[in-house]
């Protein structure tokens, strides 16, 4: 089944820019996706679509066929969106306090709020810092919760914009691991991305943007020799005619 | 980050961290203001009472008197401004500057009561979680008719979770201006609207992006209310306080 059905997908911004033009895109349930493409090639304004933050100028984005713009709060319930800043998205002022923010604002009972919390906190190994304050976690910390934040509201497809900037090699493991966490039971995951190194070894289908359009969209084994031509760098392992290695191993 | 820890809430189980935060905030207002009519053994009273309870809570002697360094500079200001200005029989004198007895003493007083309100205040944030102290808000401004009481608890907790970050960046943003020479610059103007314009913009963007960010989690101010209880002990608690504070006042 197709959980995201893109079609005609245009925007232009209130300057006249084009964000981006004419996408056509279906995504299977369950699959994981990485979007490549430089900065500025449309990748966040895509995601953006998914759930309603931005609005197509022309054209329609499906989610289990029903259009965004026809709940918005229900595609934002079932596209959950991890921001490239996670300082930027992190309201609570403890870590528990953040967590129940999205299910508090879906008006789940109070003990419904809890039992996500928990289990969310033990999903991402954040239970012990419930009463932390989030400014004091570590960079890999501050992304497990915000990932927590948006799995506390249960959605089907989890985005993921930029996951892996300013985070160290410790930092890049923990999230890479959480990702593949979460693809294994069951979310549709989407990974925006202008580096492929650390995240190419664990997906099933590679996108690639370029000024606002899809240029190229298949298995990521047989687009790894195209990628420089759209400004993306070549995994190293690639380079050197061998077999990409997961950064877990 | 470190100075800011210290008004922070720590988790435990001591009685003020079981009280009901509205009760809590009531005691906040009956002991402030009935400080301002106590005089030394009320005060002392006070003192040991609140230690006490900040210990009982978790919060060594240590850490008080550590919480209190730049307070006490404060309170050194107040102090002698108070014993300067204050006429009486005169202790000391120097041309036309004078200290009074009375100066001194009413200086203490005042510096003294100071010490009780802010150390009430950090007995109160230091066995209340910010969300209660959320909820508190929000319940008390809900009788209010035209006032957005969920609003203002969802920006009052929004100031205290993104103050520390943008002092962060306010020193991100000195750092970097020191290590371009900045202190070579003697005019405060120059230097504060250097700061202060990045430091704005920053705060902004950041602004903007915690928006969109809400916005994706379905924030709206139709959310799952509170929930606030009060026990038996909460009402012990009250009717123990107003005792004492009427016995402060009446004495």
């Amino acid at each position: 089944m197709n959980i995201i059905e893109i079609e005609n997908l245009s925007h232009y911004f209130a300057d006249g820019t084009c964000g981006l033009e004419n996408i056509n895109l279906t995504i299977r349930e369950g699959t994981f996706v990485v979007i490549a493409g430089q900065n500025g090639s449309g990748k966040t304004t895509l995601l953006k679509h998914l759930n309603g933050l931005l609005l197509p100028t022309t054209g329609t984005v499906r989610l289990a066929g029903v259009p965004v713009s026809e709940n918005l709060v229900k595609a934002r319930q079932m596209v959950g969106m991890v921001f490239q800043d996670p300082d930027s998205q992190i309201v609570g002022e403890t870590v528990c306090d953040d967590v129940a923010f999205g299910p508090e604002n879906l008006c789940l009972d109070r003990s419904e709020v809890k039992r996500r919390v928990s289990r969310t906190l033990k999903v991402v190994g954040l239970l012990d810092f419930e009463d932390q304050k989030p400014h004091l976690l570590s960079g890999g910390e501050k992304r497990r919760l915000a990932i927590a934040g948006i799995l506390a509201m249960e959605p089907k497809v989890l985005v993921f914009d930029e996951p892996f900037s300013s985070l160290d090699y410790p930092g890049v493991k923990q999230v890479l691991k959480q990702i593949i966490s979460l693809h294994r039971s069951g979310h549709t995951i989407l990974v925006a991305v202008h580096d492929l190194e650390k995240v190419i070894a664990h997906v099933d289908r590679l996108v690639i943007m370029k000024d606002g359009k899809v240029v190229k969209d298949g298995m990521p084994s047989q687009l790894l020799g195209e990628l420089e031509a759209f400004g993306i760098r070549e995994p190293c392992a690639s380079r050197l005619g061998m077999e990409v290695q997961s950064w877990l191993n | 980050m470190a100075e800011l820890s210290a008004f922070n809430f720590r988790p435990g189980s001591s009685v003020l961290h079981g009280l009901d935060v509205r009760f809590k905030l009531i005691f906040l207002v009956l002991i402030s203001f009935t400080s301002l009519k106590a005089y030394t053994v009320a005060l002392s009273f006070l003192t040991l009472v609140l230690v006490a309870a900040l210990m009982h809570s978790g919060l060594s002697l240590k850490s008080i008197l550590k919480t209190f360094r730049y307070v006490f500079v404060l309170l050194a200001f107040i102090f002698i401004a108070r014993a300067l200005s204050t006429p009486g029989s005169v202790v000391a004198e120097f041309k036309a500057i004078s200290i009074t007895r009375e100066g001194i003493y009413y200086g203490a007083m005042i510096c003294w009561r100071l010490v009780i309100v802010i150390l009430t205040g950090l007995s109160f944030v230091l066995t209340t979680r910010p969300s209660e102290i959320k909820a508190a808000v929000e319940w008390t401004l809900n009788p209010f008719p035209f006032i957005p009481a969920k609003r203002i608890a969802t920006m009052m907790s929004l100031m205290v979770r993104f103050l520390p970050v943008i002092i962060d960046q306010a020193k991100e943003t000195a750092d970097a201006q020191r290590a371009r020479g900045i202190e070579n610059r003697k005019n405060p103007v120059y230097r504060f609207g250097k700061l202060g314009i990045p430091l704005m913009r920053r705060t902004f963007a950041r602004a903007d992006k915690l928006a969109v960010a809400m916005e994706a989690r379905c924030y709206s101010e139709n959310r799952t209310d509170p929930v606030l209880s009060a026990g038996i002990m909460d009402w012990i608690a009250l009717c123990g306080v107003i005792c004492f504070c009427l016995v402060i006042i009446k004495t």
